[in-house]
């Protein structure tokens, strides 16, 4: 399975990229050591990357403790991966349930729902079987965030990510509660646009 | 533990997995199981003296069907929900056999007060249905736990609650073989009622049941 360690860790497209993840869970089920560590090290990166974006108030052992959890919860439930179907959707369920559970161990449910929306960024995969095939594209999310204004991008990180209320945004953003919240629906519907054409992962 | 300790323990106790059977040849398996267990307990208490008759009635075989179909879709359904990447809908599988379930007894009910009048609809206190239908699904119950936990435990108030009413929907199946009781309302409340509660108490246990391993909840 040395092809598909490589592929993992090497440049590629998105979907062959999938396709390598595939091949090395698939290796690994069938008890090639090598590719599962291959596997758990790119999942531990995509989720640590994810944890640390989307809560930066968490401290490292922290990020450290929920991407240790999604790797448990992986190894744990790695028979019931179905060879035939894509390990993305699979890894992001797990990824977007354990989320959900730290969500409601912190008390900070708001934002991790929202790290769990984003992993739409991170595994490009969809949230349910019926969108499985409808991949979305990073690349697809960054040039939405760059199509965003100053104002917009900047309410939707004050009101979004960092939680605040409109009124304490407004005042930190100095504008009006108004404008504010019109900056913050704009930015969510040019991501929702971006992310998913039925608007399913973000709000 | 630091991550790359973990990756490297993980990787190093990781030998091959066989991934799990579709829910359906494992539903087969488990009603194989269930049923054994629901004709023994049949026999050792007994079958009903008038069995043959009813099995000629078409009502009691209606409602005798959609109360195993409605096991056998809850257990697939909760078998599903144990799979991550399965899809939502799953859960609302044994809506359609529960619904006939419902219907059919309901229908009852209206027959039995058409045929009867009053007297049909009288509610007696039937206080055994709930213990032998929790004795006889209790080994099924037992063997679907087992089975759901070789799986990713991501729903687990829903999967447990769906075992359960699969479990005791197999406990009130085998009941009404041994179970001198067909008043439609009777069934409808002592027995589902019992179904239902049990998979209501299940659906409140499921967390504790039902966990990742090395989780705190």
């Amino acid at each position: 399975m040395d092809s598909a360690t490589e592929g993992a860790g090497s440049e590629t497209t998105g979907k062959s990229r999938h396709a390598a993840l595939d091949a090395l869970m698939c290796a690994a089920q069938n008890g090639d050591r090598r590719a599962y560590q291959a596997l758990l090290k790119e999942v531990a990166v995509r989720m640590r990357r994810l944890v640390s974006a989307r809560a930066p108030w968490l401290g490292h052992a922290d990020v450290e403790d929920i991407v240790q959890d999604v790797l448990l919860s992986l190894h744990t439930a790695r028979a019931t991966w179905d060879p035939q179907r894509p390990f993305m959707p699979w890894i992001a369920a797990i990824a977007r349930n354990r989320l959900a559970d730290h969500a409601r161990r912190y008390a900070r449910r708001q934002a991790f729902d929202q790290a769990a929306n984003d992993l739409a960024e991170v595994f490009s995969s969809t949230p349910g079987q019926t969108h499985a095939e409808r991949v979305v594209n990073l690349m697809s999310v960054r040039r939405a965030m760059n199509e965003l204004t100053e104002g917009e991008r900047r309410a939707f990180e004050l009101v979004r990510l960092r939680e605040m209320s409109l009124a304490e945004a407004a005042d930190a953003g100095k504008t009006t509660v108004g404008a504010m919240k019109v900056a913050v629906h704009r930015a969510t519907r040019k991501l929702k646009r971006a992310i998913n054409r039925d608007g399913t992962e973000i709000e | 533990m630091n991550t790359e300790e973990l990756i490297d323990t993980l990787a190093r106790d990781a030998g091959p997995v066989r991934p799990l059977p579709t829910p359906a040849r494992r539903v087969l398996g488990w009603l194989f199981v269930a049923l054994g267990f629901a004709a023994a307990m049949v026999w050792a208490i007994g079958p009903r003296p008038d069995l043959a008759e009813r099995l000629t009635e078409a009502r009691f075989l209606f409602e005798q069907g959609a109360a195993l179909a409605t096991a056998a879709a809850a257990a697939m359904a909760a078998l599903a929900l144990t799979l991550p990447d399965a899809a939502r809908f799953w859960r609302w599988l044994p809506v359609i056999p529960g619904a006939a379930w419902l219907g059919t007894l309901g229908l009852g009910c209206l027959r039995d007060w058409a045929q009867m009048g009053p007297a049909g609809l009288r509610l007696t206190p039937d206080p055994e249905c709930f213990a032998y239908i929790a004795l006889i699904g209790s080994l099924p119950l037992l063997v679907l736990v087992l089975m759901l936990r070789r799986g990713a435990a991501l729903r687990p108030s829903w999967t447990l609650a769906l075992a359960a009413l699969a479990a005791a929907a197999v406990g009130n199946f085998a009941l009404r073989l041994f179970h001198t009781q067909d008043a439609a309302l009777m069934v409808l409340v002592w027995q589902v009622g019992a179904v239902l509660l049990i998979a209501g108490v299940a659906a409140l246990c499921g967390r504790s049941v039902l966990r990742w391993p090395g989780v705190p909840t």
